[in-house]
């Protein structure tokens, strides 16, 4: 039977075989978005629900110095709805705040944030692409008035020249990595901004090896040169864009000698970049967590939207700025409200109007003070006094880890939902058992806006229930002693259907019977609807229809190599292992990639008398890792990469809590590290 | 454009392949790989001439014939080779076809070196290749290569009947720029490639 993989925002349509409590083999069906091809994760990473480390039994413990007790569906729920109730009473509704998943369906968090909405009045609802994309939501809303891919990955067949800026995309988004390098094949060009050989940058016809923190530089450079050269689109600018000549004038300190300057890409290379991508018609920005993650991710990001601005490349076909989502669902989980300042939809919950929407749906009066962000969340430990995490890490993908572990210590009720233990769970007072995707009905929206089913194939192993059951039946025990409604429903596809009617402009025309087949791409209003492929042809989703060009600036990151960490650490993924592992280091996967390596330029190596192989330190004024050595070219002189997945060797504990004033995205990108050798 | 196909009049849009219209028994054709025109299976009569339908397109006016006493004939003396020089027993289709049309491989006599003799190669934390099995249709080095995932890992090694895919200098996939993204595996059609999970 068809579902979707449960990895990344490709959203790749699978076929697992299962047969005696394991999976024969996995097969793609030739459909999109994926048609047939999968990558290691999806293909031989989808076991993890066979795991021993499966969480079966909901447990509790009223105290963190007590060992989990196993108990009932009835008392941890009672449990949990009581303690809920407790805080809510004694220090309202700010002291509480929910986590739902973009591992999970649309359904589920849908429901989770109508939980926390209607029935706790918080909105402290946040989810995991605050550490990953929020920099590019920020940009994108306020200049387009939408924040996902503006083009369909079937557009990637039609686009004659690529723009890939910081974005790993054979190892993260792998089956659109190969198609892009296939279509590269087919004659179309890449241009790659990284400062990491990657399996991009090796494809690339044009790689600029940027310093790391740097691209923004870059990218107002090229806009400069654009502008100068005469190469950019006036018709498109008169007419649909606004607040171009006060951004023009913010060009000026971005010239090709500084930028050569800042970034150490030659100047040649840059007005070369620029030239292409200005005229190219069918040219297509995407980008990915090089952007994102650094104090100034949604500068970046802006950067990015207003070179596409200039030369007119948004709303049409084969070209537009494409965000990679990173976790499978974290379109749909956006989509489905799980951000602390806008219901389902992106409807404002500050907006009297999209409250009264609301309101009338959920009968009940909702709180219209924006929530906080999830990383404030954490630093409003103990004020904040309850978290409900739903598939949430956060010991191992918050950055800092030393500092957040701390934070959970002093929390005072911590719930964890999830389908397998992890490095949160230890920190616990109630924990609730999740059925995994194979075990449940409902939808995942994918990077390009397609709503796709995933199907049950399997029963949740132990006591483990749907997430949808689970937040369905606390909902009921919070409405009860609220006096509040709370409706219920017989399974996801019920949940969908108020859904559909919560958004009818942008989900209202997708039914369960449509997704039978292939996905349906938002928006897609009626049901005779194909849904949207290419955003904004005609008009943008602002209030004057048009774009607004947002003036950006250059800052350093927030912390430089100094004498005593001369180094600087980038953060990141490797193709066989997803965040913080807790899945592919369940799977099969774990086997082809069991440690970690951190990547060290053979140059540094030298100097230092590290050989490719050896066991070393990675430390950073924030704590210290152990890492094998893997001196190669791919990553620059100077710079050491090292892949966050490894619980025993966090990479995180390296990292800092600088955050991006915007989005509150943590800088992973940048810090500053010695290498130490054993003994 | 109309054509004829077993006396039959039908129309088709330019460009179409003979094997999207007619139903001859295929092996190396798929569609997510450029490989056709290999293994003669899907050979069709088209105005007298036999020629591979997965590689020829349709045209005004053809008199295509699909199931003629000679064709059956090649047919079914091409399956019995495949089957003296391939093990065949994970592909249950080819087994079908070798049933359907009464293919004997006995008749020929014994064999002296074929690739059945080949041990598995098990080089991998996922996936075996077993080229006792392969027919040498190369989609799997098409799906590495051009077809897909533009790593070529995977090419054609040795001639003739040892003439087989694997590695670069039948080096181990690990060494290789492999991705094991098991695309390979997907679109082999007799199950010589294939997931260790699938092993009992
Ligand atoms: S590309 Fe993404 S969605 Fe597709 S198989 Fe790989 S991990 Fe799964
Ligand atoms: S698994 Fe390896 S050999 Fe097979 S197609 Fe993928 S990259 Fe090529
Ligand atoms: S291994 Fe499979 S796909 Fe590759 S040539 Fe042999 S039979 Fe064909
Ligand atoms: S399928 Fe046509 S020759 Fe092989």
């Amino acid at each position: 039977m068809r579902t979707t993989c449960p990895y990344c925002g490709v959203g790749c349509q699978v076929e697992p075989e299962i047969q005696g409590g394991r999976i024969l083999r996995v097969l793609a069906p030739d459909i999109p978005p994926n048609h047939g091809a999968l990558c290691v994760k999806g293909r031989f990473g989808l076991d993890f629900p066979f795991s021993g480390k499966r969480l079966l039994y909901p447990m509790v413990r009223e105290d963190r110095r007590q060992a989990f007790r196993r108990v009932s569906w009835d008392e941890a729920l009672d449990y949990t709805a009581s303690q809920l109730l407790a805080v809510l009473k004694r220090r309202g509704p700010e002291a509480i705040a929910i986590f739902p998943s973009a591992k999970t369906t649309n359904e589920e968090v849908y429901l989770t944030q109508k939980l926390a909405r209607a029935l706790l009045s918080t909105n402290h609802v946040d989810h995991c692409s605050r550490l990953c994309h929020s920099s590019s939501t920020v940009a994108l809303s306020r200049s387009l008035g939408g924040a996902s891919m503006t083009n369909p990955i079937e557009d990637i067949w039609k686009t004659d020249l690529f723009l890939v800026v910081g974005s790993n995309t054979t190892e993260t988004h792998p089956v659109i990595g190969a198609m892009i390098k296939k279509r590269v094949r087919q004659g179309a060009g890449l241009i790659v901004v990284d400062p990491r050989y990657t399996g991009m940058a090796e494809a690339a016809t044009l790689w600029l090896r940027v310093r790391p923190g740097t691209d923004l530089f870059l990218l107002n450079a090229m806009a400069r040169h654009i502008l100068e050269e005469g190469l950019w689109d006036q018709g498109y600018v008169e007419e649909r864009t606004e607040g171009f000549a006060e951004w023009r004038a913010s060009l000026e300190p971005y010239t090709l000698e500084e930028a050569e300057r800042i970034t150490s890409v030659e100047k040649e290379k840059i007005a070369l970049a620029a030239r292409l991508y200005a005229t190219t018609k069918r040219a297509g920005a995407y980008w990915a967590m090089g952007v994102t993650q650094h104090t100034k991710g949604t500068a970046t990001a802006q950067a990015l939207v207003n070179l596409a601005l200039l030369t007119g490349k948004v709303g049409k076909e084969g070209a537009g700025l494409n965000p990679l989502r990173g976790q499978n669902n974290v379109q749909g989980a956006g989509d489905m409200g799980a951000l602390p300042d806008v219901f389902p939809g992106y409807l404002k919950v500050s907006d009297q109007a999209a409250r009264k929407r609301f309101e009338a749906l959920w009968g009940v009066e909702l709180n219209p003070e924006p929530g906080l962000r999830m990383t404030e969340v954490f630093e409003g430990i103990p004020k904040v006094e309850a978290i409900y995490l739903i598939g949430e890490d956060p010991v191992t993908s918050e950055p800092y880890q030393d500092h957040l572990k701390a934070k959970l210590k002093a929390l005072p009720f911590l719930v964890v939902q999830d389908i397998l233990e992890n490095e949160t769970t230890p920190f616990a007072h109630v924990v609730l058992p999740a059925a995994s995707f194979l075990e449940k009905d409902g939808t995942f929206t994918n990077t390009d806006r397609r709503v796709q089913r995933i199907r049950k194939l399997l029963d949740p192993p132990g006591e483990a229930r749907p997430d949808w059951w689970i937040v369905q039946e606390l909902g009921k025990r919070l409405a009860r002693a609220l006096g509040r409604p709370w409706a219920l429903y017989p399974g996801p596809e019920a949940i969908w259907e108020e859904v559909r009617r919560a958004i009818p402009e942008m989900m209202g025309g997708i039914t369960y019977r449509r997704l039978e087949g292939e996905g349906v791409r938002w928006p897609c209003p009626h049901e005779d609807h194909p849904g949207e492929a290419v955003l904004f042809r005609e008009r943008f989703n602002t209030p004057s229809g048009k774009a607004r060009f947002f003036p950006v600036h250059f800052t350093p990151p927030a912390e430089t190599p100094s004498e005593e960490y001369p180094f600087t650490l980038s953060t990141g993924r490797v193709l066989f292992h997803w965040h913080g592992g807790t899945l592919s280091r369940n799977s099969q996967l774990k086997e082809a990639y069991p440690e970690l390596k951190v990547e060290v330029n053979p140059k540094d190596a030298q100097r230092l008398g590290i050989g490719d192989g050896e066991v070393i330190q990675v430390v950073s004024r924030r704590g210290r890792i152990q890492a094998r050595a893997w001196v190669t070219e791919r990553t620059p002189e100077g710079v050491v990469y090292a892949p966050f997945h490894f619980a025993e060797a966090p990479a995180n504990r390296l990292t800092l809590n600088a955050l991006d004033p915007f989005s509150r995205i943590p800088e992973y990108k940048v810090s500053a590290v010695r290498l130490e050798k054993l003994d | 454009m109309r054509l004829k196909v077993n006396g039959q009049e039908v129309e088709v849009q330019e460009g179409t392949l003979l094997l999207e219209i007619t139903d001859p028994p295929h092996l190396c054709y798929h569609p997510h790989t450029e490989t056709r025109g290999l293994c003669r299976l899907c050979l069709v009569e088209v105005n007298g001439r036999l020629l591979p339908a997965c590689a020829t397109q349709a045209q005004e006016g053809m008199e295509v014939r699909t199931d003629t006493e000679d064709l059956r004939t090649l047919r079914k003396t091409l399956l019995e080779w495949l089957a003296l020089f391939t093990d065949l027993s994970l592909a249950p289709g080819l087994q079908g076809l070798l049933e359907a049309y009464g293919a004997h491989p006995g008749r020929w006599g014994r064999v002296p070196e074929t690739r059945k003799e080949r041990e598995p190669i098990r080089d991998n934390p996922f996936f075996l290749r077993d080229y006792a099995k392969c027919i040498n249709c190369r989609r799997c080095v098409d799906a590495c290569g051009e077809g897909i995932m533009g790593v070529w890992a995977l090419t054609l090694e040795g001639r003739g009947l040892l003439a087989h895919p694997t590695t670069p200098l039948d080096r181990p996939l690990p060494e290789t720029p492999c991705v094991f993204c098991g695309n390979c595996i997907q679109v082999c059609p007799t199950g010589a490639l294939r997931p260790l999970s699938m092993e009992v």
